[in-house]
């Protein structure tokens, strides 16, 4: 298995682990907040409300931007 | 009258009980508003006292990171939302420390309205990421659209919720730990293949990026819409929340 092979792997066991909580979230009774759970807690103070919309901007600054 | 640097008067007033005639109106304000320090010395105090946030700290490392990584603009900017942040956090918890969240700006939209709001945006959206996504990646004109929309919506959130939400009491500790988990060791994954590649500015096909794995996708105007209208209606998502 090469380096490439293993890297690729790992980010796909990271969105496989996204897309089993939330569907644990969603599906089961299973005691885990939905994603949408998660973010609305970060986002009740001020200082997390302004950290996960920078976070946003940061992906588009990051992909697009000079 | 301007509190930020004390005048004779003011400095006068603050001996109460010792004077009258022009300056009661100085006392009874000497009063009820405690004495401050300096405006520059309660900026600094301000900007230490808002360093308590782990958010002012993440941001500090993003602009960081960011900044070594070839793109000092992105650092800049960075750095920018977390100094005020740190700014904002600090003098409120000096000034105001009981001082709770400002409420939300509406409620949720009545059907009919929502839907209207709802198809303006979605246009919007189509709109934005047509035309911002014609332009080449890392061009000036993409670099303008992308700083506008993230200002703008940044600004938007500063304040307050844009409309409110139940408070959804104590999120369940194990559940939240997974998620934590997960997300660290997803950047932690993108963060060691950024330091596996030859240089911080160069590909590495052994240890690629996510920026190195959607490179062929932005590479053409059709996938850079795509990506750029998924974006900004994640960026819609966050605001309403």
């Amino acid at each position: 298995m090469t380096w490439h092979a293993v890297t690729i792997a790992g980010y796909l066991l990271v969105v496989a682990g996204i897309v089993v909580l939330q569907l644990l979230a969603t599906k089961t009774r299973v005691p885990v907040p939905t994603f949408g759970e998660l973010l609305s807690r970060a986002m009740r103070s001020r200082t997390g409300r302004v950290g996960v919309l920078v976070a946003w901007a940061w992906i588009g600054l990051h992909f697009f931007a000079r | 009258m301007s509190r930020a640097a004390p005048g004779p008067e003011d400095r006068h007033a603050q001996n109460r009980g010792t004077d009258s005639g022009g300056t009661a109106t100085g006392c009874a304000e000497a009063v009820v508003t405690p004495p401050r320090p300096a405006g520059r010395a309660l900026a600094a105090l301000a900007a230490l006292a808002g360093l308590r946030a782990p958010v002012v700290w993440i941001l500090l490392a993003i602009a960081f990171f960011t900044s070594i990584s070839g793109k000092p603009v992105d650092g800049v900017l960075m750095l920018i939302v977390a100094v005020g942040l740190a700014w904002d956090a600090g003098r409120r918890a000096l000034r105001h420390p009981e001082t709770g969240e400002a409420t939300a700006r509406t409620d949720r939209l009545p059907g009919r309205r929502r839907r209207v709001v709802v198809i303006t945006l979605v246009v919007a959206g189509v709109v934005y990421a047509g035309v911002v996504g014609s332009f080449s990646r890392y061009s000036w004109p993409a670099t303008a659209g992308i700083i506008g929309l993230s200002t703008g919506v940044v600004l938007i959130g500063w304040h307050r919720p844009v409309r409110a939400r139940p408070d959804g009491g104590r999120l369940p500790v194990a559940g939240t730990l997974a998620w934590i988990v997960v997300l660290v060791a997803g950047c932690l994954w993108e963060l060691s293949s950024l330091y596996l590649q030859p240089s911080l500015t160069t590909d590495s096909y052994a240890h690629p990026t996510i920026s190195t794995l959607t490179d062929p996708l932005l590479a053409t105007s059709p996938g850079r819409m795509l990506v750029l209208f998924a974006w900004v209606a994640f960026g819609w998502y966050l605001v309403d929340r």
